[in-house]
């Protein structure tokens, strides 16, 4: 326990009174780390596994205390703003500690358990009320295993609903570890080409399904996980094709039957492109379009048509109309979600 | 389970309204082209001293102090002369105020009945003469305009940014229930029997006016409405609608029955309640600010049942709510010629709906539902302000309810009350002054709120819920520089500058304090002066209304007055505290928080690079002014550290308030946060601040986190709000169940949520789950907004200040403010385009 209490994960961010990462009101905790480099990702400052230095132009007055602070001289100040040189920063984070204004910002902080625990409970009564509880995401929560047991055993113990948001490539062993502690298990199922699953983010799919196969069983012959939501991504030009999401859902219906409670569809968006800019990494996806309302609709379709047994729906932000000098309403808009 | 994520919000806009209810608020909104209105009619006694502006119970309202002089001028211009009884100036002061207001809106101002309404009351805004004799004049005079009067005190407090304070008008419940039971009629023959108690020494003294002058008033609602009587009589001989002729011919016989006689429909209780209610407006001069109906569905229920039972219609019911609706907003034409709403958009005469019962029970009926629909049907409409009271055991149906209407409004159309925390104050406030008697656990749910969301009890109770605003900030300032103004007063209008002067207690220099616990026992020295300060100023303007602005109809609605036969204005009601409003809270918690980690934990700067910083509007000392809000703690994140500061603070300024009690009247003071609009006004009077905020940019409001600092989302937000106001028992024995509540006023808490929060069944859901919570965690009432395109397009301006606004799309979080600018467009666009 002592042992378990020293422990220390990597934590990008934890999001409080999240309404998109299960059921309910939740506490989202954003582990960093990711086994998988999925070329559109959303949270490119998740993937690795280290703490990371960012800079944010719109918090930035200008004051050149992280140019002086900086031990390696990494930093530069130009016409642009504050430059990182990425092969001499060591993400130290000295510049993060002395900037006054947090435009130097650590992306990945150390928490010890109980510290994270009693973090994510301030909002206990929010989750009794709805039915939620604390979702670890990230990133991949299982690549900080330990960390991640004692974190899900704690919560259990403190009685608070956990979810688990998984990529599914991680060792079985691994799974079957954590699933009696985990509530609600978010599984992500991309791409059923393995091949183009390679491609598409680094790794082939095979332990991904037979991991599924086996959450679904695992779901089914113990009391835990209660819930399962399968999650597609689907991104233009690459997952979004009809052939994979019909065959998706064969492989749900014919594999996990009985065991998905959910399947959800979501749509690519940009919103993280500056985020890729701040890193100094390049997005493949920068001038991508949203999808069509239409299409997410069509693909819906398909996937209920496969699935008549599970609840099917789809989630995020759709292409603009062009057609708004109208003034009319567009009806084929998506929301962003912005809670304050 | 589909998600679906649009809906075509559009701007609200009435709906389901009769032809009678649309025409009616139609010509409403034609604002100063009508050919009726309410303006203020000024009536004088005629003599060369009268006075016809109470001005008082204007000092609460900064933007009026330029204005005090014209008004109180015009209105002594524009009044007509009234004649006189014979007797009138043998009289005392209280009976011929009696008999002014009594003959002016009987016998002199004119009544009339708008096209299809089904309500008598028309215009009731009045400017009466003050009564006053030669020599009372002379005296008020110059104890209010004198160089060391009233006004010039007034001016000075808040010149140099400790706030406001004033006598104020309205601001309770009356006795509307016990009215409508007893009829006119009963309360008369009470004041009778009291009067005929007295023995002749009381008869001729004090008492005895106060008493006659109540009597006299008591039959003032039954003239008015017999005057109404005979118009709807004659307008119905004319009548050519058959329909409308009914209509008409019922409406005189409501009058000719309510509100001297006890009410027996449900059209007869809303008739009654309507001219006993528009009557205290025109008794106190004072366009209903505040003057607030209580739980209309409880005490209205009953008529609304049997009315039922005998066949009337639901429908019906609304369309003569609706006509009640409309009334009440004609109290915002008092100065229409000033702008289409007067002066102030905030009248708040406050109709209170569901909340808890006896025994626990939940006390939703089915007129709850119906007052609802009308707000929706009628909304966007001003008045009545509607609060809606809910507690852990809120019926799901009323829920569901509330959450449709705040999605079709884009916002809410009311404010929400939270019962467990709210009752834990009243209890509060019985225990630290012996009322026991009068507010326990078997009545205290018995309370609503007044104005916005002042808590009171009901009938028996004026708590001067406005009276006294105190920016709390200032003890901060007086703290650094040892009991001075920072910067020196610069009159706006002569633009002389005044030197600095001490003032507050010459607290040790604080460039010389070794630690944080010394700049807190010098800060508790300047808060204690700030807030004797603003008692002082206080006993001013209250003891001159008690001694010169009787209000003797109002008297006679609310329980003690007749009893004590003492003036409501002299601090007759049976429950009398005075209500000490703390502005700026959380711009002083931060500041304080940024002092002690700034100066003391990090050493970032000394004390006087901080003061010279705050002098110099941190101008040349941006690094500093960047730490101060970006890397020093901050109250509202649910930091348990930084809340157990803004706790200290909280404790400190309540147990301070609770010390002191009017002398004049005897009123104890009680505590409260409500910054109405201070927080904004008083950000240009108020210097720079340690927490990095630059003079003329706006204080935190009522007991809200400061502007932006809120990063940690609504249920931290709510979390922090609950702690700081008490929080719970851990052994359960709170002073409601497990609540503690610091603040039996209440406090004013602001959350603004996106629109796609309710975009769906299950996100609807979590929302009604998000209010469940607050019930539990959070304070006592919660206005709810919606984010709209402006405030995204002042975050692409202003980012400093939107820091918590937070992007949330499956899978994919960021601030907005951190999103590139092409891409905030996007948003701005996707959420105008929703709305629109």
């Amino acid at each position: 326990m002592t042992h378990q209490k020293m422990q220390k994960g990597t934590i990008l961010e934890i999001i409080r009174m999240s309404t998109e990462d299960g059921p309910g009101i939740r506490t989202t905790i954003f582990f960093k780390g990711c086994p998988l480099a999925c070329r559109w990702c959303h949270n490119p400052e998740s993937i690795s596994a280290k703490p990371q230095i960012q800079w944010i132009q719109t918090s930035c007055i200008g004051c050149g205390i992280c140019v002086e602070t900086c031990p390696e001289k990494a930093l530069t100040h130009t016409a642009e703003g504050i430059t990182i040189n990425r092969a001499v920063c060591t993400d130290c984070g000295v510049c993060t500690e002395e900037c006054p204004t947090t435009a130097m910002e650590l992306l990945g902080k150390k928490w010890s358990i109980p510290d994270l625990a009693s973090e994510v409970v301030k909002d206990r009564v929010f989750f009794e009320q709805s039915g939620g509880g604390v979702t670890l995401s990230g990133g991949e929560p299982t690549l900080q295993k330990d960390f991640c047991l004692g974190l899900l055993k704690e919560l259990r113990g403190k009685g608070i609903q956990t979810a688990l948001d998984t990529c599914g490539q991680v060792p079985q062993s691994i799974l079957a570890e954590l699933l009696p502690y985990v509530d609600v298990l978010l599984y992500d199922l991309k791409e059923i080409d393995s091949k183009k699953h390679k491609t598409f983010t680094g790794v082939g799919n095979e332990k991904i399904l037979s991991n599924a196969v086996f959450a679904a069983h695992f779901k089914k012959t113990h009391p835990y996980p209660k819930t399962l939501w399968i999650r597609t991504p689907i991104i233009p030009g690459t997952t979004d094709r009809a052939d994979n999401i019909q065959r998706l859902g064969d492989f749900i219906r014919t594999n996990l039957a009985g065991a998905v409670d959910r399947w959800e569809l979501c749509a690519f968006n940009n919103l993280c492109r500056d985020k890729y800019a701040r890193l100094g990494m390049d997005w493949p996806y920068a001038d991508q379009a949203l999808p069509e309302r239409s299409f997410m609709e069509q693909l819906t379709g398909i996937a209920k048509n496969c699935v008549p047994q599970t609840s099917v729906c789809w989630s995020g932000s759709t292409k603009l109309n062009q057609n708004t000098s109208t003034g009319l309403p567009d009806k084929s808009t998506g929301v962003p979600l912005i809670g304050c | 389970m589909e998600t679906v994520l649009s809906s075509s919000n559009k701007l609200k806009e009435p709906a389901g309204l009769s032809s009678r209810i649309q025409w009616l608020r139609d010509y409403y909104f034609r604002g100063t082209e009508r050919a009726w209105n309410n303006e203020f009619t000024c009536w004088t006694t005629g003599t060369p001293w009268d006075v016809i502006y109470n001005e008082l119970t204007f000092y609460i309202v900064p933007e009026t102090y330029t204005l005090l002089g014209t008004l109180g001028a015009s209105y002594r211009q524009a009044a007509r002369p009234v004649e006189l009884h014979p007797d009138f100036w043998h009289w005392p002061l209280v009976e011929r105020r009696a008999w002014f207001v009594r003959e002016v809106i009987v016998n002199c101002v004119p009544q009339e009945i708008l096209p299809g309404d089904l309500l008598a009351g028309a215009r009731f805004n009045v400017q009466t003469s003050m009564c006053f004799t030669a020599e009372g004049s002379k005296t008020w005079q110059k104890l209010v305009k004198g160089k060391n009067g009233a006004r010039a005190q007034m001016k000075r407090f808040h010149d140099h940014g400790y706030g406001n304070a004033g006598a104020t008008s309205g601001h309770l419940i009356p006795g509307y229930e016990r009215l409508l039971s007893l009829g006119w009629k009963g309360i008369h023959a009470e004041l009778m029997s009291f009067y005929n108690a007295l023995n002749k020494n009381e008869r001729t003294g004090p008492k005895g006016a106060q008493l006659r002058a109540m009597i006299t008033v008591s039959t003032m609602a039954r003239d008015l409405a017999s005057r109404y009587k005979s118009l709807c009589e004659n307008l119905a001989q004319s009548e050519p609608d058959a329909h409308r002729r009914t209509e008409l011919r019922t409406m005189a016989a409501n009058l000719s029955r309510v509100p001297w006689e006890p009410a027996t429909t449900f059209w007869e209780a809303v008739q009654a309640l309507w001219i006993n209610h528009m009557l205290v407006m025109t008794d106190e001069n004072y366009p209903g600010a505040g003057v607030s109906f209580g739980r209309v569905d409880q005490y209205l229920y009953p008529y609304y049942e049997k009315s039922s039972r005998d066949g009337m219609d639901r429908e019906w019911a609304k369309e003569i709510l609706k006509c009640f609706w409309i009334h009440a907003n004609t109290a915002y034409d008092a100065m229409i010629r000033n702008g289409n709403q007067g002066i102030t958009a905030g009248f708040g005469q406050l109709v209170t709906l569901s909340g808890l019962g006896a025994k626990g029970l939940d006390m939703t009926n089915d007129l709850t539902y119906v007052i609802l629909e009308v707000i929706d049907e009628m909304s966007p409409i001003l008045e009545p302000k509607p609060n809606v009271r809910l507690h852990q055991k809120s019926p799901e149906a009323l829920l569901d309810k509330i959450v449709d209407m705040i999605e079709s409004s884009q916002g809410a159309p009311f404010l929400l009350n939270f019962d467990e925390r709210s009752m834990a104050g009243m209890m509060l406030e019985a225990r630290k002054a012996g009322l026991a008697d009068l507010i326990n656990r078997d009545n205290v749910h018995e309370y609503a709120p007044v104005g916005c969301l002042e808590n009171t009890m009901v009938g028996n109770d004026r708590s001067g819920t406005v009276d006294n605003n105190i920016n709390l900030l200032k003890a901060v300032e007086l703290t650094l520089t040892g009991g001075k103004d920072l910067l020196p007063f610069t009159d706006p209008m002569t633009g002389k500058t005044e030197s600095v002067k001490q003032d507050g207690p010459r607290t040790p220099d604080a460039s010389f304090f070794k630690t944080w616990e010394d700049f807190w026992r010098a800060y508790e020295i300047q808060t204690r002066y700030i807030i004797q300060k603003c008692v002082d100023l206080y006993e001013i303007s209250e003891s001159i209304r008690a001694r010169f602005f009787p209000t003797p109809y109002l008297s006679c609605l609310v329980k003690g007055c007749a009893e004590k036969a003492k003036d409501i204005t002299q601090g007759g009601a049976q429950i009398s505290f005075v209500t000490l409003e703390a502005v700026t809270y959380a711009t002083t918690v931060d500041s304080l928080l940024a002092i002690k980690y700034l100066v003391f934990d990090k050493k970032a700067c000394t004390m006087q690079e901080l003061t010279n910083a705050l002098a110099a509007n941190w101008k040349g000392f941006e690094v500093l002014q960047a730490m101060a809000k970006n890397r020093a703690p901050k109250y509202g994140r649910d930091d348990d550290e930084a809340d157990e500061l803004a706790r200290k603070v909280m404790q400190l300024w309540c147990d301070e308030t609770w010390r002191h009690t009017t002398k004049a009247t005897g009123r104890r003071f009680r505590p409260g946060m409500l910054s109405w609009n201070y927080w904004a006004g008083d950000g240009y009077v108020m210097a720079a601040s340690a927490d990095g905020r630059t003079k003329g940019q706006f204080l935190s409001n009522a007991i809200c986190p400061s502007n932006g600092v809120d990063i940690k989302g609504p249920t931290s937000n709510a979390n922090s709000v609950g702690k700081v106001l008490g929080g719970k028992a851990k052994d359960g024995r709170g002073d409601w169940q497990d609540y503690f509540n610091d603040l039996p006023n209440g406090a004013s808490h602001t959350i603004t949520f996106n629109p796609s929060i309710l975009r769906d069944p299950s996100h609807k859901d979590k929302f009604k789950a998000f209010l469940k919570g607050y019930a539990h965690n959070g304070g006592t009432a919660l206005q709810i907004n919606m984010l709209d395109p402006g405030m995204l397009k002042d975050a692409q301006a202003h980012p400093q200040d939107y820091r918590h606004l937070l992007v949330r799309i499956t899978g994919y979080n960021a601030y907005f403010t951190t999103v590139g600018r092409e891409l905030q467009n996007e948003v701005i666009e996707r959420v105008s385009h929703n709305k629109f």
